[in-house]
Order: C-alpha cells, then sequence, then structure tokens
C-alpha cells in the first residue's frame, strides 16, 4: 500500500508540475517567455483575448493576459532587450525611435520585469503614446532613463525598475498588421546610449 | 523468475503513477482558467470594485496600480455581475466620449466573450444567462454565470482622465 501511495502522490505532483509548466503557470515565468509573433526582438501572443482551442494556450492566457483584449481590438507587443540584444535596465541610458504604427493609437509603456508592475516613482513619465509624440510627425524619438534628460521633450523613467521590459499597445490594429505582422510592423528600435559604470 | 516477480510487484505502482500524472495534468489545465479568474474576482471585491455598478477609478500610478501592466493612457472602468438568479439580466450602458472606448464583458473562465467599440457615442448591452427576456433583442448570452465588465477610454493626461470620469457618470451596469 505504501508504494501505491507513493506512486498516487507523486504522479500527481508530476501531473501538476507538467501541466503548470507547458501552460507558462510555472512560478517566475514571464508573458514573453511565450509569443506566437517575434519581430525584432518585439514579441507578441496573437491568442491573448480569444477562446483559444487547446487548454495549454487557454491556462496561458488565463494567466497572462487576463482583461487583455482580443486581437482585433488590441495587440500587444513586448521586448526585454535593447537593438543589440542586451537586456534592458535601470542603470544604462537609452533612445527609442519609431514612426507611424499600423493602429488607430498606440502607446508604449515601461514595466518592471520582476512583476509586470510600473516601477515604483514619482516622475509622471510612465510611457508615451501617439496622442503625445504624434505633433512630431511621424518619425518620433523619445529617452529612457533613471533621470530626466535636459532638452529631450520625451521621457519615460526607468528609476526604480531595475531589470524591465518595454510593451507597446496598438489599439485598434490594421488588417494589414493582423493578417502580416511582419511586414506590416516596424517596432521601435531601442538604442542603448550609454551606462553606469559599474553597469554590465 | 526473480526479474519476473520484480516486474510484477512494481506494475501496479507504476499504472497508478501514470494514471495519476495524467489525470493530474488534465485537471490542472482544466481548472486552471476558473481558478485564476475565481482569484482575480476576489481581488476586485477586496478592492472595492462594485457587483451590478461601475467603479469609478483612480488614475493608473505605480502607486495606485492593481493589476499587472495597466496602461497609465487609459481609464478603466469595472463592474462584477452575477447572473445565478434565473431570469436576471445585466444592463450595461457605455457613456458618450469623444476619442477610443470599449465596452468587453469577461465570463469565469478569462475568456473575452464580447467587446464593443464605442469612439464617439454610448454603447448599451445587454447579457443573461439562463433565457433570453422575450422582449429582448439585443441580449448576448454569457457563457457562465459570473464575470466582470470592463470599459477602456483613452485618457492619457490629467485633464483627459478628469474629462473620462466626467463622462463616465452615464455609464451604468444594472442587473434587473
Amino acid at each position: 500500500m505504501i508504494r501505491y501511495g507513493f506512486a498516487l502522490l507523486l504522479g500527481a505532483a508530476f501531473g501538476v508540475g507538467s501541466a503548470l509548466y507547458m501552460a507558462g503557470l510555472w512560478p517566475g515565468m514571464k508573458p514573453l517567455d511565450f509569443g506566437t509573433v517575434e519581430i525584432d526582438g518585439w514579441r507578441s501572443d496573437f491568442a491573448i483575448g480569444s477562446e483559444a482551442a487547446d487548454p495549454y494556450t487557454r491556462a496561458r492566457v488565463a494567466r497572462h493576459g487576463l482583461l487583455a483584449l482580443a486581437k482585433s481590438e488590441a495587440v500587444y507587443f513586448t521586448t526585454t532587450t535593447d537593438s543589440e540584444g542586451r537586456a534592458l535596465v535601470e542603470t544604462c541610458d537609452y533612445r527609442v525611435t519609431g514612426g507611424s504604427m499600423p493602429s488607430q493609437w498606440w502607446s508604449l509603456t515601461l514595466y518592471r520585469q520582476s512583476d509586470s508592475m510600473l516601477p515604483m516613482n514619482t516622475d509622471e513619465a510612465l510611457s508615451i503614446d501617439a496622442t503625445s509624440v504624434g505633433r512630431d510627425g511621424d518619425a518620433w524619438s523619445a529617452r529612457v532613463s533613471s533621470k530626466q534628460p535636459d532638452g529631450e521633450r520625451h521621457w519615460i523613467s526607468s528609476k526604480g525598475a531595475e531589470a524591465f521590459d518595454l510593451m507597446l499597445r496598438l489599439y485598434v490594429p490594421s488588417e494589414a498588421l493582423l493578417a502580416d505582422p511582419e511586414t506590416a510592423l516596424t517596432p521601435p528600435v531601442v538604442e542603448r546610449l550609454s551606462c553606469a559604470v559599474d553597469a554590465a | 523468475m526473480r526479474g519476473g516477480r520484480c516486474v510484477t510487484r512494481w506494475f501496479g505502482p507504476f499504472a497508478t503513477l501514470i494514471v495519476a500524472a495524467i489525470g493530474a495534468h488534465w485537471a490542472t489545465l482544466a481548472f486552471a482558467p476558473n481558478v485564476i479568474m475565481d482569484r482575480a474576482l476576489s481581488t476586485l471585491k477586496n478592492r472595492g470594485i462594485a457587483e451590478h455598478a461601475f467603479t469609478t477609478p483612480q488614475r493608473i500610478m505605480p502607486q495606485t496600480q492593481a493589476v499587472v501592466r495597466s496602461s497609465p493612457d487609459l481609464f478603466y472602468s469595472l463592474c462584477r455581475f452575477d447572473l445565478s438568479e434565473r431570469g436576471s439580466e445585466l444592463s450595461v450602458t457605455m457613456g458618450e466620449w469623444p476619442d477610443y472606448q470599449s465596452l468587453s464583458f469577461f465570463d469565469a473562465e478569462t475568456n473575452n466573450f464580447l467587446t464593443l467599440r464605442g469612439t464617439g457615442k454610448s454603447v448599451s448591452q445587454t447579457v443573461y444567462f439562463h433565457a433570453p427576456p422575450p422582449d429582448d433583442a439585443i441580449g448576448v448570452q454569457a457563457p457562465t454565470k459570473r464575470g466582470v465588465v470592463l470599459i477602456r477610454r483613452l485618457a492619457p493626461t490629467q485633464k483627459a482622465f478628469a474629462a473620462a470620469a466626467e463622462a463616465a457618470k452615464a455609464d451604468a451596469c444594472n442587473i434587473r
């Protein structure tokens, strides 16, 4: 009986653990560990918001896309690295450049990687969006840094973020973006400018 | 012979392990969305999100954020619903807003079963669970009895957020 009891417990533990891992529910797993679309380091999961067919996707979407909209209404792209593949960190300054986006409205927001929350600061510079940079025409540029740079019109503060990611929201995406995202979207370029001396 | 006895001795426990693993695996996948949404609904309740009424939000700031990856550029208004009572119906109205806004419905398994865009106009929708009321022409059946209604309005500045809060006075989420 002990053998059967042990087998039952071990089997149940393995079953629960494998399901959590395969569905992306294992503690510490982030939305960026998945993604059905990847463009120049920006990843998106187009299954978010949909009534996905397979149980793994359903569970993953439930965990990482809670209360998110279906792709016909909004799509979300995220990057954790700069244009050379290095992790985004508070101790470095970045320039983000981009152009017009294939959507009715867009925004770019910085989130702390450890818990996917906004960094705890009082800079009131959490994001930029189409309404704030749109006046500059199609091409735009913004700085991401922990201190407000001199003479920079558009700034996203990374103060208190440590390691972070940038999330691009595209509301009311064009049909072309949904049909062929790799062709329709040119995502923002994140260029590292400088780092504090002790930064990696 | 000894090898044969060993196989016989461990066959039962091994079969039990396999069956338990498969059962636990599929049960976890099947119940995960419900568990996640149940916890989310409890959290919303504990944070003061009303049932059958929209709760006017605070502007999303690092100090006020409650949900992961909330956007500081959007005005979010939430209403929890429970259509357990037979014959009940949820009547929802999203007031007019000149910019982007949407009214989205989520069931108890986290599925976004309906979204209506309302840029520049007011939108109304009824939702039922058991059966449609006889005079209901626009009703939609919710997949589950419980869920959440969420209004999003584009409001990237403090001024726009204040205006969105004013527009929210025309929002309604009533059970009847």
